[in-house]
């Protein structure tokens, strides 16, 4: 019964997944001009989601620690360079940094959005507003 | 939430190292016409500590630019050699403006980022408030 809801784990994955890629994204813009440094990208949140519960850290034993909700995926990658690397080795494009980040932005507000209204059903349920 | 405060460290670091930069690309231009004086040049280079690199970054040694220093002809200038020319600097004011734009560019971006990562974080604490 008291069981976290289905639909707010995932909000609460997305949410956690959006910050490890805006942590990725400043990573890059900071290192926007460091020579030889190469862009680096988290997986996507489908596929993290699918991994994370294909292979899933069992507690066997009382005393371990719970896996995170998306942890083990939540790992930078190098992404491929694009095509264009600059001439002292950096594949850092400020633009599409832009981009992602404004893509996550708008996951990070859906994340909070959905749980934000999975409260409020949840109140309401129990006859408070 | 430690992603949060990763990632601010992170901007903040970006953010330090362009303005230093944009600091030595003013000392530059300030001795444009100094005889003698060699640009100074610096790279950016990862923050790594204890093995692992933490994302942020910082500024580099200084090193001058060894470029030869264009020689100017005024036999009247207290340096000049009997032929009257005498050393200026290696100065060149078209890379040293492009090198502040960019600076300013980055610098911009980064603190376009810290800017989101601190409206994130609000809105998750927004959460805990209601």
């Amino acid at each position: 019964m008291f069981e976290r809801p289905q639909v707010m784990a995932i909000a609460s994955a997305l949410a956690e997944h959006a910050a490890a890629r805006q942590s990725a994204i400043s990573r890059n813009v900071a290192n926007a001009d460091t020579p030889g440094y190469r862009a680096v990208d988290i997986m996507d949140f489908a596929a993290a989601y699918r991994t994370e519960a294909e292979i899933s850290l069992r507690q066997t034993r009382p005393g371990h620690i719970p896996p995170s909700a998306t942890g083990l995926a939540n790992a930078a990658v190098e992404t491929a360079p694009s095509g264009h690397l600059s001439p002292n080795g950096n594949s850092v494009s400020l633009e599409s940094e832009m981009v992602k980040a404004a893509e996550t932005r708008k996951d990070h507000d859906l994340a909070l959005a959905v749980y934000r209204k999975s409260l409020d059903i949840l109140r309401a349920s129990i006859g408070r507003r | 939430m430690s992603d949060f405060q990763n990632a601010l460290s992170i901007a903040a670091s970006g953010m330090e190292a362009q303005a230093m930069r944009l600091r030595h690309v003013s000392e530059n231009i300030a001795n444009a016409d100094t005889p003698g004086y060699h640009r100074k040049t610096t790279a950016f280079e990862a923050i790594v500590t204890e093995g692992t690199a933490s994302g942020a970054v910082r500024l580099g040694d200084v090193k001058l630019d060894q470029r030869e220093l264009t020689r100017i002809l005024d036999p009247g200038h207290p340096l000049a050699n009997e032929a009257g020319y005498y050393d200026g600097s290696n100065v060149d004011l078209v890379i040293e403006i492009a090198d502040a734009r960019e600076a300013q560019r980055s610098y911009e971006a980064n603190l376009r980022m810290f800017d989101q990562v601190r409206q994130m974080s609000q809105g998750l604490l927004d959460l805990l408030r209601r």
